[in-house]
């Protein structure tokens, strides 16, 4: 019997066939705080990143690695003002969906509505975990618990961009890796 | 210079309107107007911008905090600046026509830091906060409570002088980056 597709799939499936495409240089916007989220994207190739902006800082909350779904996820949910930003940490290709075609395919049938759930579940632990790394106080356990979700992570993205994420100095990471 | 509290807020209070008016308008420009530079040495719309976030940096989170230390003690009516921080604000003041050429100190030269157009929200985000303290600041002694300057931690100025100093500051820059575009068209 033939293995029944994951629901990643079936969503790239929806990307290639119904999905615009989009290309975005190295800096470049793709949602700013205020704005209210419309698309889910899947990036074809470059970086990603999400990030919360205040008066002094540029905090990165997420990374949006080739073959990642991304978006601003709480504003694609409520339809209401995204708190965050994004933009393209270099030269990057995504392809879009709308949230109708997003639901549209999950309602298609029985086996995709189950499959969207446990996708669902899955990232609501993923926040939880998130949501460790922030509370962990030692740096080194930050990084630890990063890297054993990404082990490419310095090969994938700037120096600045980690430190940022793992809520930390570019100084004190430098420190930590090289001791 | 004889001056009331009021006076002083409403007259900074207007000029971080005009320069968030001019801001607002440079989000509309392409990636490419936002980083052009003339030449080398100058600097672009972001670089600008940038500068004057990294002040704020320092300066917005100094001056809520003397603000909030000093109890609400009758603000004393007039303000008066002082010798050093009124020879400051009027290095900082733009003049008419063209703007005498400074260097800026080390760590506040923003050129070569990677630089987008969040880069201009920030300095939104910036001039609010700063709207909020210039309006808190009218209750409180100008010339008695004291800000430090990022040049040194030896020097003290009137907050008065400091709110003078970094608005004026801010308008030159605006200015300059406004000076940017019109180069370009």
């Amino acid at each position: 019997m033939q293995q029944p597709k994951s629901f990643f799939e079936k969503l790239k499936a929806l990307m290639e066939t119904s999905g615009v495409e989009k290309k975005f240089s190295k800096g470049n916007m793709l949602i700013r705080e205020g704005e209210v989220e419309k698309n889910l994207y899947h990036v074809t190739s470059g970086l990603i990143r999400v990030f919360l902006l205040s008066e002094f800082e540029e905090q990165t909350i997420r990374f949006g690695y080739q073959g990642s779904i991304i978006n601003s996820l709480s504003s694609f949910i409520t339809g209401k003002p995204s708190e965050f930003y994004m933009d393209a940490i270099r030269k990057t290709t995504v392809r879009a969906v709308t949230r109708e075609q997003l639901l549209g395919l999950v309602n298609k049938s029985d086996e995709n509505r189950q499959q969207y759930i446990q996708t669902i579940e899955l990232a609501v632990t993923q926040q939880v975990e998130r949501e460790v790394d922030i509370l962990t106080v030692s740096p080194q356990a930050r990084l630890k618990r990063v890297l054993e979700r990404s082990p490419n992570l310095f090969q994938e993205v700037p120096l600045k961009y980690i430190a940022s994420y793992l809520r930390m100095t570019p100084e004190t990471l430098s420190r930590i890796r090289n001791s | 210079m004889r001056t009331t509290n009021d006076q002083l807020i409403n007259e900074l209070l207007n000029i971080v309107e005009a320069s968030t008016a001019t801001v607002n308008k440079f989000k509309t420009l392409s990636a490419n107007e936002l980083n052009y530079k003339k030449d080398s040495a100058s600097w672009s719309v972001l670089e600008c911008i940038e500068h004057l976030n990294l002040y704020g940096d320092f300066y917005l989170p100094e001056i809520e905090k003397r603000i909030a230390l000093k109890k609400t003690a009758p603000a004393s009516g007039l303000f008066k600046p002082g010798l050093i921080g009124n020879y400051f604000a009027n290095l900082m003041k733009a003049g008419p026509g063209k703007m005498k050429k400074m260097r800026s100190p080390g760590d506040k030269d923003p050129a070569g830091s990677q630089l987008t157009a969040a880069t201009l929200d920030r300095f939104l985000k910036q001039q609010v906060l700063l709207t909020s303290l210039l309006n808190k600041a009218r209750e409180t002694d100008l010339v008695r409570t004291k800000a430090s300057i990022s040049l040194t931690r030896f020097m003290k100025l009137r907050l008065g002088d400091t709110f003078r100093f970094f608005v004026y500051h801010i308008e030159r820059h605006v200015a300059q980056a406004g000076n940017v575009i019109a180069g370009i068209r």
